[in-house]
């Protein structure tokens, strides 16, 4: 399939502590097409952000432990890249915007700078180069006056202002892959609604894969292609957008749409799912989900369903899918 | 009646929660050397007559000069006075332990009421408090002791008022900052909301608040007081009758202790002071290490690390595979 | 950075000037009535009458026979003209003469130490940090632990005895020469600096382990904050990230250090002094103290105390330089 842009096969992600082990992802795989949106959605602690960092080979050892079987960005196998070869990789073929940007950038650095630095290093440009470019950048996703905008620390720029800095400096070198982990979770909405037209119209129109991480589904509904529903470290479903909130599968996705507050809901109650994510270091039998579950049977207490591929490009894992009249599973 | 009863009442209760205190760091486990130590430190000091071999204050108990290390003088005498260096290892624990404490605990005292009433009350008498706290932040204590010394007479009981009065200044400094935090916390306010009193607020949620910082910071305090202490003794600014171990140090290098070799002299009462301080230490950096679990020296991921068992990781790895299974069509109801 | 602040900051600290000022007058007038007591205290084998001849002889000398307002104002006229007093010692040299003279010894020695602890400390601080739960950095921290307890003259008496008496490598006491025969030669270099070895390392010891403790956590701190992770995320070389990146930020809390010690640098010394018998302030101030000669001593406490005040005004007006968040006019 070649217009698949990366293809992440079975990754694992353990962090061992005192107490036991933490088993953030597990056994997890992601395809993500050129050019599309794909989200990665689950609530916190589901080990959504583990999986940006471990596409990005960002994980440190210690604290946590890695097992993947393949990581392939267009056609290249990055999974045993050196340190050096991935630094070439980051920020030029694949780059990432962080949740907060007031923690994300370098407080003590004008955020020209911290732009200028990717064009230095991956086009190798000097640094009054770097600067034209970076103001380029800086037009590109909206930013008004960039010229002195440039030379502004980042506590001087607004919230708005400062993610669309962290947009541009993602888009820089005009990555194949932009990994956005909750990029508008620490925004104001009307912001939000800015922010994510400036990611999506420069996805757009520039051919960019986006790998958009989040808990927020409205943010799916407006931006996403695709969506992997992830639970407790498991995929649980994945689909096209449109589909994942015509029909939802799995129980789970369909108590998170629940728990969209709708206008125009009159007769519904509020859903709620009811407990908590399970502690990821003392999870439960069988599927993760079963606690919370009210179709829950025998049979899920007592072993993890299988991850069900649909010849529809649909994927679920569960025994009872919610609309759905199954086909014959192939063993 | 009703008032000395509330009083007691009180004074139990701040027992009970310094007894607290003790127990968490007991827990821990690098908390134990330093509750030690201090314990044996101050049954020294306590029983030192009984421990002592010899007086070293009675002269008739004096030896012959400058003997090396034996059973009878376990480390030796002194080349000046032929005391027994031992017993007066012993007896200067003494100074080194009221000093320390004392100061220590005036400066707990002054540190957070003065710190509370700046960081709670603010205005005019945070204003006051932090323009003292900066001109006495610039006046030299050291050549300030001698001074005072000089015209007083040499004493511990200035040595420690010195001490105490420029040392609170620290202490609430770092206490005004907390407070300033504590004050904009949800229980305060809703106190002040329930219309508790200002004094009501500061002792019974302010302070609690600050408590684990300010036992934290007295400990290292003392451990400073300490080894200051000892310098200023050793430059004889304390009681001359007294026997410390700063003074020991003065004697032992005016004595000739380093022209003859008499080591033992000079490393008795190096030890007496690194014990001392080190258990106050370590009994400071516990209570950090309980308010602060992050700085944790994290070595124990390390070593956690090392001693990874491969197969049992590699099992937890395997454990996680499964088959995808591919179903010919889902249809959706 | 804003004119009012600048110039608000410097009024505040000419008040605190003052106000030390005036407590450096009062404090030698404490305890009696009269301060031409304090330079001939009453001595037994004089009567009366000679005594008050005496006294109104010395008041007359040293200006004490007006009014204390009027002295104070003296004083404050004097200070402005950098005239510190004058000493009680034989001779009646300007305090400011003897300080000027021993001062420059002293930060010999201090700067010295500073430089030393800074660099080895910056260095051996950011490997333990690099190298965190490795032997580098548990090395570190039992020093640490065992420095603190070990007071710096402690460790002088010990490389005194070790390296001076006993093997004789470094002189236990100054060589008394060493003033005078002064002559900005290379070899008189090399004697100041032969002498001043083991005061050096003594006051070393403890700093070097005491910045490397600090800058190993002020690295470790900043290098979990994300935008070093930022950093990583976009290529950067791992030399990059940490020299302009984690370096950067970890260096501020370091710099506030280094400015809160300058204070430090004249008076620090005083014990480590007088066991190496070195010609500094230390030693003049024991000196003063022992000839009860409070004109030289208050007139060393004010200069230490205007030299903080000076520090820590200047490291509050250029810490804003560093730290940009910092908004100059801001209230800690």
């Amino acid at each position: 399939m070649s217009d698949v842009l990366l293809g992440l096969k079975n990754l694992k992600v353990i962090f061992p502590a005192q107490q036991g082990i933490v088993r953030a992802v597990e056994g997890i795989d992601i395809d993500i097409k050129k050019g599309e949106c794909v989200a990665l959605v689950g609530e916190s602690g589901c080990g959504k952000s583990v999986t940006s960092l471990a596409i990005m080979r960002l994980l440190n050892t210690p604290p946590a432990l890695v097992d993947v079987e393949s990581i392939n960005l267009d056609g290249d196998e990055i999974t045993n890249y050196s340190e050096n070869k991935m630094q070439d990789v980051r920020g030029k073929q694949i780059s990432m915007i962080f949740q907060d940007a007031m923690t994300a950038l370098n407080p003590v650095m004008t955020v020209g700078k911290q732009i200028d630095e990717v064009f230095i290093k991956h086009q190798k440009l000097n640094k009054k180069e770097a600067r034209i470019e970076t103001i380029k950048a800086l037009r590109l996703v909206g930013i008004p006056e960039p010229e002195s905008r440039a030379k502004a620390f980042p506590h001087q720029l607004s919230g708005g202002l400062r993610q669309r800095v962290l947009i541009a400096m993602a888009f820089a070198c005009m990555p194949k892959l932009i990994i956005a982990d909750e990029p508008t979770t620490a925004l104001d909405v009307t912001i939000q609604a800015q922010v994510l037209e400036v990611l999506r119209s420069m996805q757009r129109s520039h051919n960019v894969s986006l790998l958009l991480i989040t808990h927020d589904l409205s943010v799916v509904a407006h931006t996403a292609d695709t969506v992997y529903v992830m639970y407790s470290g498991k995929i649980v479903e994945k689909a096209k957008v449109e589909d994942l909130f015509k029909t939802p599968h799995h129980p789970y996705t369909e108590g998170l749409l629940g728990s969209i507050p709708r206008l125009s809901d009159t007769t519904k109650h509020f859903v709620q799912i009811p407990d908590s994510v399970p502690h990821p270091m003392f999870k439960p039998t069988g599927c993760y989900f079963h606690p919370r579950c009210k179709y829950a049977t025998d049979d899920c207490k007592k072993k993890m369903p299988p991850l069900e591929r649909l010849d529809n490009g649909r994927e679920i894992r569960c025994y009872h899918p919610i609309n759905f009249t199954g086909g014959e599973t192939n063993e | 009646m009703k008032k000395i009863k509330k009083i007691f009442k009180k004074i139990l209760n701040s027992f009970i929660g310094i007894g607290l205190f003790i127990a968490k760091i007991w827990k821990h486990k690098k908390g134990k050397i330093g509750l030690v130590l201090v314990g044996l430190l101050a049954f020294v000091a306590i029983f030192a007559p009984l421990i002592a071999p010899y007086d070293p204050y009675d002269v008739t108990q004096r030896a012959a000069k400058g003997l090396a290390p034996s059973w009878e003088h376990l480390l030796g005498t002194t080349i000046n006075t032929g005391q027994d260096i031992f017993s007066m290892l012993i007896y200067g624990t003494r100074v080194s332990l009221l000093v320390g404490l004392i100061t220590g605990i005036a400066i707990a005292f002054l540190g957070a009421i003065l710190g509370i009433i700046a960081g709670y009350v603010g205005g005019v008498a945070d204003n006051l408090i932090m323009r003292i706290v900066d001109i006495m932040l610039v006046i030299p204590t050291l050549p300030l002791t001698i001074v005072i010394t000089n015209l007083f007479g040499k004493s511990y009981f200035i040595i420690v008022f010195i001490f105490v009065i420029f040392g609170w200044t620290g202490l609430a400094r770092v206490i005004r900052s907390l407070v300033l935090v504590l004050k904009n916390s949800n229980y305060v306010k809703a106190s002040e909301l329930a219309g508790g009193s200002r004094w009501h607020i500061m002792t019974k949620h302010i302070l609690p608040g600050v408590s684990h910082l300010l036992i934290m910071n007295t400990a290292l305090t003392c451990a400073g007081i300490m080894v200051a202490e000892a310098g200023l003794s050793f430059l004889g600014l304390g009681d001359p009758t007294a026997i410390s171990w700063g003074k020991m140090l003065a004697e032992a290098q005016s004595g000739g202790a380093l022209l003859f070799g008499h080591w033992w002299w000079i490393i008795a009462p190096g030890i007496g002071i690194f014990i001392a301080v080190f258990a106050f230490m370590r009994i400071g950096l516990v209570m950090e290490e309980i308010l602060n679990p992050r700085m944790k020296a994290s070595s124990g991921i390390y070593k956690l690390f090392k001693t990874l068992n491969n197969t049992y990781i590699q099992e937890v790895f395997d454990g996680m595979n499964e088959e995808v299974l591919t179903t010919k069509e889902g249809e959706i109801s | 950075m804003q004119k009012s602040f600048v110039i608000k900051r410097i009024l505040y600290a000419i008040f605190i000037f003052f106000v030390v000022l005036t407590l450096n007058f009062f404090i030698p007038r404490l305890g009696v009535d009269d301060p031409a007591e304090r330079y001939y205290p009453p001595q037994g084998n004089m009567s009366d009458i000679e005594y008050e001849i005496i006294k109104q002889v010395t008041r007359e000398q040293y200006g004490f026979d007006v009014s204390t307002f009027k002295q104070y104002t003296n004083y404050v006229e004097g200070l402005l003209r950098f005239d510190l007093g004058t000493s009680f010692r034989t001779g009646n040299p300007k305090v400011s003469t003897l300080i000027a003279e021993r001062l420059p010894w002293t930060l010999v020695l201090s700067v010295s130490n500073l430089v030393i602890s800074l660099c080895i400390g910056l260095i051996f601080g950011t490997v333990a940090a690099w190298k965190r739960g490795r032997w580098q950095d548990s090395l570190l921290l039992n020093l640490s632990t065992i420095s603190v307890a070990l007071p710096a003259f402690f460790i002088a008496l010990i490389l005194s005895f070790y390296f001076g008496f006993e093997l004789e490598l470094f002189p236990a006491y100054t060589n008394p020469n060493m003033v005078s025969q002064f002559d900005w030669s290379w070899e008189a270099i090399k004697v100041v600096f032969y002498n001043a070895a083991l005061p050096i390392i003594s006051m070393s010891i403890g700093g070097i382990i005491g910045y490397s403790q600090r800058t190993r956590n002020s690295v470790i701190a900043v290098t979990n904050e994300e935008f070093v992770l930022t950093a990583r995320a976009k290529g950067l070389s791992q030399n990059k990230v940490l020299f302009k990146h984690t370096l950067r930020n970890a260096m501020l809390p370091i710099v506030t250090a280094v400015g809160m010690s300058l204070s430090g640098l004249i008076g620090g010394a005083v014990i480590i002094e007088q066991i190496f018998n070195w010609n500094g302030m230390g030693t003049l101030f024991l000196e003063a103290n022992n000839t009860n000669d409070y004109p030289l001593m208050m007139g060393i406490m004010l200069f230490m105390s205007t030299i903080a005040i000076l520090a820590n005004l200047i490291v509050e007006l250029t810490y804003s330089l560093l730290d940009p968040r910092i908004t100059v006019g801001e209230k800690r």
